[in-house]
C-alpha cells in the first residue's frame, strides 16, 4: 500500500476479513480436534497426577466412606522412612536389574542368530517374537504351574527348595523376574532385529574388508552402531519392568508379597490403595514412582545424546 | 542409525549371506557348513526354550488332573482329555471374558485411533496459537505413567458411577500421546504439494483428512492399531481395580486369575483357559507380523 | 456466521483447572464421624412390624460359597423364596471371602452394597468399624427372636462389646486330615492319629522315615490363634478385643513358643514342607496327600467335602479326619469358631433390613442348618439340627463330618475360646506368617520369631487404631 493510495481499496477489506475468518476457523478447528484428547488427558492424567500431592497430606481411615484428616508432611515422612518402603525400593531395583539386561541381551542374541536369510528363518522369527502376545496373566498361570512344587517340573529337575520357589524370600523375586524376562524376550527380539536390519551395510562391509572379524566386529562396530536401538530397548524394558504387576498379583498375592520381597513399588501402590484403602499412602508412593521414572528417563536421554553423537561420528 | 518404520522381520540381510563370498576352497566351505549347522542348532534351542512354557501349558491342559501331579511330569498327552476346554469355556466363563475383553479392546483401539488422528492432524496441518505449548502438553503425558494416576482415577471413575462398566474400563485410555506423535510423523511425510493441490480443488480439512491423508498413512494407522490392541488386551491392573466380581465387564486377564483361584483340583482347566486366551493373539501375530514390528519399533524414530 | 476468536489459552486453564479441582475437592466422602453406637437397642428399624408394614421386597445376598456348597445354598434360598411371598432373595455369588470384603468396602463409596452379606470371621471388627452394618441385636429385639439352641460359642464369636453383631452361618474348624493307609504302612495305628503337637512331630518323622510322606504344613496363621484358644489363652488384649477395642497382641506366651518350636522341629527334621494360604500353591498340602508326598495335613473342616472328592481319585489314600492336635496334652480351653456370618447392611431401607433378618433367621433355623450342614460339611449350628435324622445318619455313615462339631462343643466358654476380634486382622496374620517363614528360611529361633511377630502386630494395631480413632 503506497502513501498516495489514501483510499484503502474496498477489495482489500473483504479479503482481509475473509483471511482473518479463515484463520480463525482454522484455529477453531484445531482446538476442536485437540479437545477430545485434551479432555481425557486433563481428567485422567494431569488432574490425578496433581491430586497426588494433596492426597499425600491426608491420613485415611481403614474403610472408605469415613472421613480422612489432615496430617501434613508427617505421612510422607513416615512412609518414606518405613522399612516396607525401603524393602520395596530394593526389590524394585533388583527386579529391574534382573529383567532388563537379561531381556535385552537375550533378545540381541536371538536377533543375531536369526539375522541370516536361510531356510525356515521366518518360522524361527515368529517363534522368537511369540511371547510378545502372551499376556501377563497367561505367562503367570503357565509358569506358576511349571514352578509348582507338587505339579510342576522343578522336582523332576531336582530343584526342591523349602519353602517353595514362589514362597521363598530368596528365590521368589528371581522367579518372577524370569517370567518377566520370558515375556519381554519377544519384544526385545523384535526391537533388536529391526535394529540389526537397519545397520548400514556399507560400514559393516568396510569394517569386514578392513580385517575386522568375529568379536572385534561385534564389539567395536555392531554394538556401537546398535546403541540407539539398545537405548530404545532399555527405555522400553525399564518402563515394562516398572509396570510389572500381574505376575506378582497372580502368583504371590498381597499377603505374601512383603515376606517374599516381591513387593515392588507398583505392587506396593496397589496394596496401599486397594487393600489398605489408603489413597494417601498410595499417593506418596505414586509420586516416588514418578520421580524415579523421570530421573531415569532424563538420565538416559542425556546419556543417549552423548553416545549417539559419538556413534554417528 | 535408528530402525525405520518399514523394518520387518523378513527382510534378508545383505552382508554375510551364504554364497555371497567368492567360491572358497573346500575346507572353508566345510567350515561354513558347520557354522550353518551350528546356527540351526542354536536357533532350535532358542525356539524350544521360548515355546516350551506354552507347549507345556497345552500338554497339561489335555491331561487328567491326577496325571498332572505325576512325577516325573508327562511331556506328551497320550490320552488327551478335551473336556478341560469345554469346562474352561462354560464353568470358567471364558467365553464371556473373551467377549468382554473384545469389547473393551475395540473401544480403546477405536478411541485411541480417533483421538490420535484428530490431534495429529491438527499438529501436522493446522496452525494456531499455543501450538507449541499444546504439543508440549501432549509430550508431558508420556512422562506421567498411568500407574501414577490410579489412586485418583479410581475415585473419579467411582464417583462418575462408572465402576464395573465398560465406560470405566475404557474412557481413561481413549487418548494417547504416543499415538498422536506417531500419526503426526506420518502426516508430516505427506508432500506439501498434495495438500495445496487438494486445497485448490476445494477440499476442506475434513475431506482432505478422510480422502487423502488417511489412506496415505495406512501403515502407521495399522501400526498404532496393533500397538493399542496389545496394550488394551493385556491390561491387568486397571481392570482388576475397576471391575466387580460379576462377569458383566470382567476381562479375560482377570478371568484367568479367577479361573486359577477357583479350580483347585483342575489345573488342566486353568491351563486350557490360558490356551484359549492366547490363541486369538497368536493368530494375530502370524497375520499381522509386519504391522506389529513396525508399531513396536517406530517409537525409536524421534 | 462469525467465527469466534479462540484467544483463550488452553493450557493455562487446563492446568489451572486441574490445580483448582485438586485443591478444592475433598479427598473422601462427607459422612460425619458418628458417635460409637450407644448401648440402647434400636428395635424399630429392623423389626417384624417394619416388615409387616411394607410391600413385598427383593433383597440381594452376597455370598462366596464355592460350587457344591453354593448349590446347597441355592436350594435353601429357593425353599425360602417359595415358602412365602413377602421376601425374595437374590443370591449374588462372589469369588471368595476376601473378594467379598474388598467389594463391600468398595461399595461404601461406589454405592454398590448388598442388603445382607456373608463376611468371614476376621472381618468382624472391620465390619463394625465401617459403621455400615445393623447389629443383629437390634433385629433380635425388633423381631422378639430367641436364639434358642444356637451353639453358644458360635454366637459368642460374633458378640462384640456385649452386642450380638452378626449371626453365625458357615462355621468350621481346623482339623487333621491324614492317610490311614500310610499310617498303617508306617506301623502307626490308623485309628490313633496324633492328638498333641508333640505327637504330631514324632509321627511326622516316623511316617517320613518309613517313606510314606510327612506333614503338609500349610502356614495358616489361624492355627496359632486356635492353639491359644485351645489353651484358654487370649490372642489380643482387652478380652480378645471383645470388652473394648484391642490395643496390643498377647500371643507371645509359652503356648505360642511351644507351637512355633514344634513347627520348626518338623521342618528341620525334614518331615514337613510348607506351603502358603495364597498364591498358586494354596492347595499343595491337600494335593500332596493324594500324590503321596504327605501323609497328613491340617486344613479347614469346610474343605472336607472337596477333599473327600479329590482324594477318592487316589487308590493309595484312605482319608481320616481327627481334631486339631493341641499344644497341651489336656487342653484347658476349646477350639474357637471360624468361618463366616451373616450381616444386615444398615444402608438398606428398614423394610429390606427386616427382610434380610427374616432370611437370616430362616438360614439359622433347625431344619435349614441340618440341610446346610449335611450338604456342605459345615458345623450344624443348633443342637436340634445336630440331633436331626439327616445329620445323625450322615454322622453314622461318615463320622469324619462330626469332628468339627465335637471340637466346637467341647471345652469351656470364655473370651479366649470365643476367638479374637481385631481390626487389622489380615496384616497381623501376615506378620505371623512372616515370622513363621523366617524360622524356616533365615533360621530365626522360635521364641525370637514369635516375639518379632508380636512386636510387629502391636505396631500394626496401633496404626489401625490411629487411623480409625482420629
Amino acid at each position: 500500500m503506497t502513501t498516495t493510495d489514501l483510499a484503502v481499496p474496498d477489495e482489500s477489506a473483504p479479503v482481509r476479513r475473509h483471511a482473518l475468518s479463515r484463520r480463525h476457523r482454522e484455529w477453531g478447528l484445531a482446538y476442536l480436534l485437540l479437545l477430545p484428547a485434551l479432555l481425557v488427558f486433563g481428567v485422567f492424567t494431569f488432574y490425578p497426577f496433581l491430586k497426588n500431592f494433596k492426597l499425600a497430606l491426608y491420613q485415611n481411615p481403614p474403610y472408605p466412606g469415613l472421613p480422612s484428616h489432615y496430617v501434613g508432611l508427617s505421612q510422607v515422612g513416615s512412609v518414606l522412612s518405613s522399612t516396607s518402603f525401603h524393602q520395596s525400593l530394593v526389590s524394585t531395583f533388583f527386579y529391574v536389574l534382573m529383567v532388563v539386561p537379561v531381556g535385552l541381551l537375550g533378545g540381541l542374541l536371538l536377533a543375531i542368530a536369526a539375522h541370516k536369510a536361510i531356510r525356515g528363518m521366518s518360522m524361527f522369527r515368529t517363534a522368537f517374537s511369540s511371547t510378545v502376545v502372551s499376556s501377563v496373566a497367561v505367562a503367570a498361570v503357565v509358569f506358576g504351574t511349571l514352578m509348582d512344587p507338587v505339579v510342576g517340573l522343578l522336582p523332576w529337575l531336582g530343584i526342591d527348595p523349602h519353602p517353595a520357589i514362589l514362597q521363598n524370600p530368596t528365590w521368589a523375586l528371581p522367579a518372577v523376574s524370569l517370567i518377566a524376562v520370558w515375556q519381554f524376550l519377544g519384544l526385545s527380539f523384535i526391537i533388536m532385529t529391526a535394529g540389526l536390519q537397519s545397520l548400514p551395510d556399507e560400514i559393516l562391509e568396510a569394517a569386514r574388508l578392513d580385517g575386522a572379524g568375529g568379536w572385534t566386529m561385534f564389539w567395536r562396530v555392531t554394538v556401537p552402531l546398535l546403541s540407539p536401538t539398545l537405548f530404545f530397548g532399555l527405555v522400553v524394558g525399564t518402563i515394562y519392568a516398572f509396570q510389572s504387576f500381574g505376575q506378582i498379583d497372580i502368583l504371590i498375592g498381597p499377603q505374601n508379597s512383603g515376606f517374599t520381597h516381591t513387593n515392588v513399588l507398583l505392587y506396593y501402590v496397589y496394596q496401599a490403595l486397594s487393600i489398605q484403602h489408603d489413597p494417601g499412602v498410595a499417593a506418596v508412593l505414586s509420586i516416588v514412582l514418578f520421580i524415579i521414572l523421570l530421573v531415569f528417563t532424563l538420565a538416559q536421554m542425556r546419556y543417549l545424546e552423548r553416545r549417539v553423537t559419538y556413534a554417528a561420528n | 542409525m535408528p530402525p525405520t518404520e518399514s523394518a520387518t522381520l523378513d527382510r534378508p540381510t545383505g552382508a554375510g549371506q551364504p554364497g555371497s563370498a567368492t567360491p572358497a576352497p573346500t575346507p572353508h566351505r566345510r567350515r561354513r557348513r558347520a557354522r550353518l549347522f551350528l546356527r540351526y542348532v542354536l536357533l532350535s534351542v532358542g525356539a524350544v526354550v521360548i515355546l516350551f512354557p506354552l507347549y507345556m501349558a497345552v500338554v497339561n491342559s489335555l491331561l487328567a488332573p491326577s496325571q498332572i501331579a505325576h512325577q516325573p511330569p508327562p511331556f506328551f498327552p497320550f490320552n488327551p482329555q478335551w473336556g478341560s476346554y469345554r469346562k474352561a469355556w462354560t464353568e470358567g466363563d471364558l467365553g464371556i471374558y473373551l467377549r468382554n475383553s473384545a469389547i473393551q479392546t475395540s473401544v480403546i483401539v477405536a478411541g485411541q485411533l480417533a483421538t490420535s488422528i484428530l490431534a495429529a492432524y491438527a499438529f501436522a496441518f493446522l496452525d494456531f496459537p499455543f501450538k507449541r505449548t499444546l504439543f508440549i502438553v501432549f509430550l508431558a503425558t508420556l512422562m506421567i505413567p498411568f500407574e501414577v494416576t490410579i489412586a485418583t482415577n479410581l475415585a473419579t471413575v467411582s464417583s462418575l458411577g462408572w465402576f464395573n462398566t465398560f465406560a470405566g474400563l475404557t474412557i481413561p485410555f481413549l487418548a494417547t500421546g504416543f499415538g498422536t506423535f506417531l500419526l503426526r510423523q506420518a502426516f508430516l511425510q505427506i508432500p506439501r504439494d498434495l495438500r495445496e493441490a487438494a486445497q485448490l480443488d476445494g477440499y476442506g480439512n475434513m475431506r482432505f483428512l478422510w480422502f487423502v491423508a488417511l489412506p496415505l498413512v495406512r501403515p502407521a494407522l495399522a501400526a498404532l492399531g496393533v500397538f493399542s490392541f496389545l496394550g488394551a488386551w493385556n491390561q491387568y491392573l486397571w481392570p482388576l481395580l475397576v471391575t466387580g466380581n460379576d462377569n458383566s465387564v470382567r476381562t479375560v486377564q482377570i478371568g484367568l486369575k479367577q479361573l486359577l483361584n477357583t479350580q483347585l483340583d483342575q489345573i488342566n482347566v486353568s491351563l486350557a483357559g490360558t490356551v484359549i486366551a492366547v490363541i486369538p493373539l497368536l493368530i494375530i501375530l502370524v497375520v499381522f507380523q509386519k504391522q506389529l514390528v513396525r508399531s513396536l519399533t517406530s517409537g525409536a524414530v524421534k | 456466521m462469525r467465527p469466534q476468536r479462540f484467544r483463550v489459552a488452553v493450557v493455562a486453564p487446563l492446568g489451572a483447572l486441574a490445580l483448582v479441582l485438586a485443591a478444592c475437592s475433598s479427598s473422601t466422602g462427607s459422612s460425619s464421624t458418628t458417635a460409637a453406637p450407644a448401648a440402647a437397642t434400636d428395635s424399630k428399624t429392623c423389626s417384624s412390624a417394619s416388615l409387616a408394614a411394607s410391600a413385598p421386597v427383593t433383597i440381594n445376598f452376597w455370598e462366596s460359597m464355592p460350587r457344591a456348597n453354593g448349590q446347597t445354598l441355592q436350594t435353601l434360598t429357593d425353599q425360602f423364596n417359595s415358602s412365602q411371598s413377602k421376601v425374595h432373595v437374590n443370591l449374588v455369588v462372589q469369588t471368595s471371602y476376601n473378594d467379598t470384603w474388598q467389594k463391600y468396602q468398595a461399595g461404601l463409596t461406589n454405592g454398590e452394597l448388598p442388603d445382607v452379606v456373608q463376611l468371614q470371621d476376621t472381618d468382624t471388627q472391620g465390619a463394625i468399624d465401617t459403621q455400615s452394618i445393623q447389629p443383629a441385636q437390634n433385629c433380635i429385639a425388633g423381631f422378639n427372636y430367641s436364639v434358642g439352641d444356637l451353639l453358644p460359642r458360635a454366637l459368642a464369636y460374633w458378640n462384640v462389646g456385649s452386642v450380638q453383631q452378626a449371626m453365625p452361618f458357615a462355621v468350621s474348624g481346623p482339623v487333621l486330615f491324614y492317610n490311614k493307609l500310610a499310617f498303617q504302612k508306617a506301623g502307626l495305628d490308623p485309628n490313633a492319629p496324633p492328638s498333641t503337637m508333640t505327637q504330631l512331630v514324632t509321627d511326622a518323622k516316623t511316617l517320613k522315615t518309613a517313606g510314606q510322606g510327612g506333614m503338609g504344613l500349610k502356614l495358616d496363621p489361624w492355627y496359632l490363634e486356635t492353639e491359644q484358644a485351645s489353651a484358654n489363652q487370649l490372642f489380643v488384649n482387652n478380652g480378645n478385643g471383645r470388652t473394648t477395642r484391642a490395643t496390643k497382641a498377647v500371643f507371645d506366651n509359652s503356648i505360642g513358643t511351644q507351637f512355633f518350636t514344634d513347627l520348626k522341629q518338623m521342618v528341620s527334621d525334614g518331615s514337613a514342607t510348607t506351603n502358603s494360604t495364597g498364591g498358586a500353591d494354596v492347595y499343595d498340602n491337600l494335593l500332596g496327600v493324594g500324590s503321596g508326598k504327605y501323609s497328613m495335613t491340617i486344613d479347614t473342616s469346610a474343605a472336607l467335602g472337596t477333599v473327600q472328592q479329590l482324594l477318592s481319585q487316589y487308590p493309595n489314600v484312605q482319608l481320616g479326619v481327627a481334631p486339631l492336635p493341641t499344644v497341651q496334652t489336656t487342653p484347658t480351653g476349646g477350639v474357637q469358631p471360624a468361618g463366616s456370618a451373616l450381616w444386615v447392611v444398615k444402608k438398606s431401607s428398614p423394610a429390606k433390613q427386616s427382610a434380610a433378618w427374616q432370611y437370616i433367621a430362616f438360614l439359622d433355623s433347625t431344619a435349614s442348618q441340618a440341610t446346610w450342614s449335611a450338604g456342605t460339611g459345615y458345623v450344624p449350628l443348633r443342637t436340634s439340627s445336630a440331633q436331626s435324622s439327616t445329620i445323625q445318619s450322615l454322622w453314622s455313615t461318615s463320622p469324619q463330618f462330626k469332628v468339627a462339631y465335637t471340637q466346637l462343643t467341647s471345652g469351656v466358654q470364655s473370651q479366649a475360646t470365643a476367638g479374637a476380634v481385631l481390626g487389622p486382622f489380615d496384616v497381623v496374620r501376615t506378620a505371623i506368617v512372616n515370622a513363621e517363614n523366617s524360622m524356616f528360611t533365615s533360621s530365626v529361633a522360635p521364641a525370637a520369631a514369635l516375639s518379632r511377630a508380636q512386636t510387629a502386630s502391636d505396631g500394626l494395631i496401633a496404626t489401625y487404631n490411629q487411623r480409625i480413632g482420629g
